[in-house]
């Protein structure tokens, strides 16, 4: 495992960083030409008071546009992992939180959002479990970064003294 | 040293960087609000030229959720539950609301309007004007004008007793009991027996309407004037 991760390793970095950005430039993407539907869709998880959820909400899509474009290009691979991971833990938690209060609403990962009619609660309730699995892949995939952000195809190249 | 140099440069560059992404960030934030309110404040545009129509006097049912009645006593009962905020409620509105107007008008039905205001604290204020504007006899013309320029962002700020005062005043509404009766919240319990009574009537969402006290669902999947037309004909 250990002589595969090192032989395969730049390889496995690119692959991560073309992963966890490419979902964050959809999901951001999407959501930066609405900011209306953004800032509602934060409001629904009835975690932050109203403003304050508005304001998230308008500022998520570009934060996730930018840590997308730091990772698929790579440069500063490391602190865009960690906010990438950080970004991914704090959507699994609302996820669960929205779950445990038996509030149905659609998460607005990539766009929309807003409550859902009461007779779609099965179905609601695997999505919220296929969301919280997604997410806390993602969250993996930008703990891999942390670890190996050096990879091939990067803006930035290791120091000679980190290798 | 050369070593040390590298360090610094980097450090240079990471606060670079956070800082231009801040800075991207903030932008994006004081950008999306400012046209957030330039679109509310266009909304107004909607309303000019509206001229307020004849008064229609309007009672408090305590017997039915404390419901605004208009056009008592006719054979035939619709009973309306909405949020101000809620954008469904607008669809409902935008479809059929002349309609219902023209029912109470042309003494075709009784039709009890349930002002709820569960979805925070603008919804409150807007239920609240609602009762003010029956009190003048303006419920339904304050009603149509709120639909006409309720914000796509629910609790977004908008809704402020002034901005309800300013509605008001741009239709037509003018007298100073109206207005101090939204800036004092006269109508609060008015209000919050409305939404106490969502309950004992079974109601859970908005927009619902019973005709003949039967839950009408609809078929079609957005709104439309001929579906609601048909069933309130065939009550």
């Amino acid at each position: 495992m250990k002589k595969f991760n090192a032989r395969f390793q730049p390889f496995i970095t690119l692959l991560a960083r073309l992963l966890l950005g490419g979902v964050l430039l959809v999901a951001g993407g999407l959501k930066i030409t609405k900011p209306t539907e953004s800032a509602s869709a934060v409001a629904a998880y009835k975690i932050l008071p109203a403003n304050l959820a508005h304001v998230v909400g308008y500022a998520l899509p570009w934060l996730e546009v930018i840590i997308a474009l730091l990772l698929i290009v790579g440069f500063m691979v490391r602190p865009a992992a960690i906010a990438g991971g950080a970004i991914m833990l704090v959507f699994t938690a609302a996820i669960a939180s929205v779950w445990a209060r038996g509030l149905l609403i659609d998460c607005g990962c990539f766009g929309g959002g807003g409550e859902i009619d009461p007779s779609l609660a099965a179905q609601v309730h695997r999505t919220y479990f296929i969301e919280i699995l997604r997410d806390l892949g993602l969250a993996v995939t930008a703990l891999y970064l942390y670890l190996f952000p050096y990879g091939k195809l990067s803006f930035e190249k290791a120091a000679t003294e980190e290798q | 040293m050369a070593k040390q140099q590298g360090k610094t440069q980097d450090n240079t560059t990471r606060w670079i960087v956070i800082a231009m992404v801040a800075l991207v960030v903030v932008t994006g934030v004081v950008f999306s609000m400012m046209s957030q309110n330039n679109k509310e404040n266009a909304s107004l545009a909607a309303l000019d030229g509206t001229k307020l129509k004849p008064a229609i006097t309007a009672t408090i049912d305590p017997e039915n959720g404390s419901a605004i009645v208009l056009n008592p006593g006719q054979a035939k009962v619709i009973d309306i539950w909405e949020d101000p905020q809620c954008p469904i409620c607008k669809n409902f509105e935008d479809a059929n609301g002349d309609y219902i107007e023209s029912l109470v008008r042309e003494n075709k039905a009784t039709v009890r309007f349930h002002v709820l205001s569960f979805l925070g604290d603008e919804s409150v204020r807007a239920a609240n004007a609602s009762f003010c504007a029956a009190d003048e006899g303006q419920y339904l013309d304050y009603h149509h004008a709120l639909y006409a320029v309720q914000s796509p962002l629910e609790n977004s700020g908008f809704w402020s007793n002034q901005k309800l005062i300013d509605i008001a005043t741009t239709i037509g509404i003018k007298s100073k009991k109206f207005s101090d009766c939204v800036s004092k919240g006269s109508k609060i319990a008015l209000v919050k027996a409305n939404y106490d009574s969502m309950q004992k009537f079974g109601v859970t969402g908005t927009p619902t309407v019973f005709i003949d006290g039967k839950l009408w669902q609809r078929k079609s999947a957005d709104f439309n004037l001929a579906e609601f037309k048909a069933a309130v004909e065939a009550a």
